[in-house]
């Protein structure tokens, strides 16, 4: 362990909000406070969303942020607690969606049934990419996720039919449960946003089982935890899988609200912006993963710019999150939050 | 039940042009405290990765109670009972005391298992001295409460036979006093040991068994008195005080 990532680990402010209080007394701890209160209030904001009559535009952007942020709860997952970047999480999400795209075109199965198959195929996909981060570096994966999403998509620009070739595949729309219009914006928006709260509960849920704990271990003394008889490769690839399994339900969601879905939606740019939102969001606070799909969806309409300034702007601003606050604009926030309540007692205290 | 053995054949482990074990035969009684010595860069923490599953070796055998776990991946090595410590990073460092220790306690040899030495990680904590820091962050805490950690978290695993890699180096007299009444307990429990340290205090005090290497070969074996009186091994630790 160097001197670094001691001090990390107690200074750090994205590291300190999975810092873990209480060990096997309870199966999973509760979540503190400002959580619940942070979770109440993005709750109640969600809920009440379509009724400020945000516009088409808007509620648009609001369920593209849903489905990437969903997405991102499963890069983060990988990238946050195994460590391990990858550029090929658009490709996962295209598995996910072609698998439901395909589905409905050839045997004519609704999302419903094509949701856990998307969620299964995106999770044993994302295992399958994930087997060489067992033997090669970091940055060396990066380059083979890279690879995997360039292959993905010219495989599937040349399935002719069964894919839809370079034009891709329609679906219809949802057949809501209970008479529900899920081809209605507003209806839409709201399943989407349950699937959001369901990637964050499982998110807490992991990171702060004792399954979140070795992997913790795993991240941090890797010789270490297989010392003690953890299965280090088994857990890590476990990881892609979850990773994948929040993709493929992302994938689908995003299929189903497009109706219509094409290779390049999944090609290494898509990915490239998953990874850019996951480091700019910070992967580690929970929060974290919604705040970076929140920045890059809703930037460019709100600030008035063109895709090609937008994406200097993404550029420019990855950069200064990278130099300046490690743990992402999250991060950086919690650790505003943290000072300052610092302060505030310490100004109590006398 | 026949009592534990770690036999070692043949063994050998090359880095490069480095030949860190070069055919070592060694028998470990797995219920005693067994001490390895030797110069540094010997082989000693080599034997161990090798032993443990860390590294693969270059030729040779190794097996415990009669498996052959020469190709077995460390977690399966461990789960057998065959835990090790480590000369340097011993912990989690950013999660607690206690969550370290649960660490072991949830994937070692006994997992799901009712019987085990100690039901809970608080009682491990409290057996190695740390009880009260279970909140402490692992990688805030003084060298000698990490060393007895890097214990801890091997004794959650439930070690049949406990491979300690230099426990004594760095602590003070009183700690390094501490630490060898704590070995002293562990054959009355029935986990065996298997000793590196440089600290020959200690090794006197607590082996009954030396194995001495040197440039990857062993030079000696037997019990502690007669082998520092052996003219190989006075010659290896020629002008060091014995
Ligand atoms: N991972 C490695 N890669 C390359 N060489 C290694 C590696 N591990 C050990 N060696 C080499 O193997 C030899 C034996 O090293 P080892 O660490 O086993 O010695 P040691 O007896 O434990 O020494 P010390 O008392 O200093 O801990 C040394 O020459 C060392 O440089
Ligand atoms: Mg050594």
């Amino acid at each position: 362990m160097s001197a670094d990532q001691r001090r990390d680990a107690v200074t750090a402010p994205g590291f300190s909000l999975n810092t873990r209080k209480t060990g096997s007394s309870g199966w999973l701890e509760r979540p503190p406070l400002d959580h619940i209160v942070m979770g109440v209030a993005i709750l109640a904001f969600l809920i009440a969303f379509p009724f400020f009559n945000p516009g088409y535009r808007f509620l648009s952007l609001a369920i593209t942020t849903g489905f990437t942020a969903i997405a991102l709860y499963g890069l983060a997952l990988q990238f946050g607690q195994a460590g391990i970047m990858s550029v090929g999480h658009a490709g996962i999400m295209g598995i996910g969606g072609y698998t439901a795209a395909i589905l409905a075109n050839q045997l004519g199965i609704g999302f419903w049934l094509a949701l856990p198959a998307s969620i299964l195929l995106s999770a044993l996909a994302a295992g399958l990419v994930g087997l060489p981060s067992l033997r090669v570096g970091g940055q060396h994966y990066i380059i083979i996720t890279f690879c995997f999403c360039a292959l993905l998509v010219i495989a599937l620009t040349n399935g002719g039919d069964f894919t839809g070739a370079a034009t891709g595949l329609d679906v219809g729309p949802i057949a809501g449960p209970f008479g529900i219009n899920l081809a209605k914006l507003r209806n839409m928006y709201y399943l989407v946003m349950l699937a959001l709260v369901v990637s964050l509960v499982l998110t807490y849920v992991i990171v702060h089982s004792p399954y979140g704990r070795t992997l913790w271990a795993i991240r941090e003394n890797e010789p270490l935890a297989r010392a003690v008889g953890i299965n280090t490769n088994f857990h890590k690839i476990g990881v892609f899988a979850l990773s994948g399994a929040f993709a493929g339900a992302a994938g689908i969601l995003q299929t189903y609200y497009l109706r219509h879905i094409s290779p390049p939606l999944y090609g290494a740019f898509p990915s490239l912006y998953l990874a850019l939102m996951v480091m700019l969001g910070g992967a580690r606070p929970l929060y974290g993963p919604l705040l970076g799909a929140i920045i890059v969806t809703f930037l460019p309409e709100v600030g008035g710019l063109d895709p090609i300034d937008s994406r200097i702007a993404y550029g420019v601003g990855l950069l200064l999150v990278i130099l300046l606050l490690p743990a992402g604009v999250s991060g950086g926030l919690l650790g505003l939050y943290r000072s300052m309540i610092g302060r505030q007692r310490r100004a109590e205290k006398g | 039940m026949v009592a534990a053995r770690l036999e070692i054949t043949g063994l050998r482990k090359k880095f490069g042009g480095v030949v860190a074990l070069a055919g070592v035969d060694v028998s470990i009684d797995g219920s005693g405290i067994t001490g390895i010595i030797g110069p540094n860069g010997s082989g000693k923490t080599t034997l161990f990765n090798v032993v443990t599953g860390a590294h693969k070796p270059t030729a040779g055998r190794v097996t415990w109670n009669g498996q052959d776990i020469t190709a077995l991946p460390a977690y399966r090595i461990a789960r057998l009972g065959l835990v090790r410590t480590f000369q340097q990073a011993m912990s989690y460092p950013g999660l607690s005391v206690r969550d370290n220790v649960s660490i072991g306690f949830e994937h070692g040899r006994s997992i799901g298992s009712t019987d085990r030495r100690w039901r809970s990680p608080d009682e491990v904590l409290a057996f190695v001295g740390l009880d009260g820091l279970g909140e402490e962050v692992a990688g805030s805490m003084s060298f000698g409460n990490l060393r007895r950690l890097g214990i801890a978290v091997a004794l959650a695993a439930d070690p049949v036979l406990l491979l300690l890699d230099e426990p004594a180096a760095g602590l003070s007299d009183s700690e390094a006093g501490d630490l060898r009444e704590l070995i002293l307990r562990f054959p009355k429990m029935g986990i065996g040991v298997c000793l590196i340290d440089h600290d020959m205090a200690l090794m006197g005090a607590v082996c009954d068994h030396f194995i001495v290497l040197n440039f990857g070969t062993k030079i000696a074996e037997g019990a502690p008195a007669e082998v520092l009186q052996n003219a190989k091994v006075l010659e290896v630790y020629l002008g060091v005080d014995l």
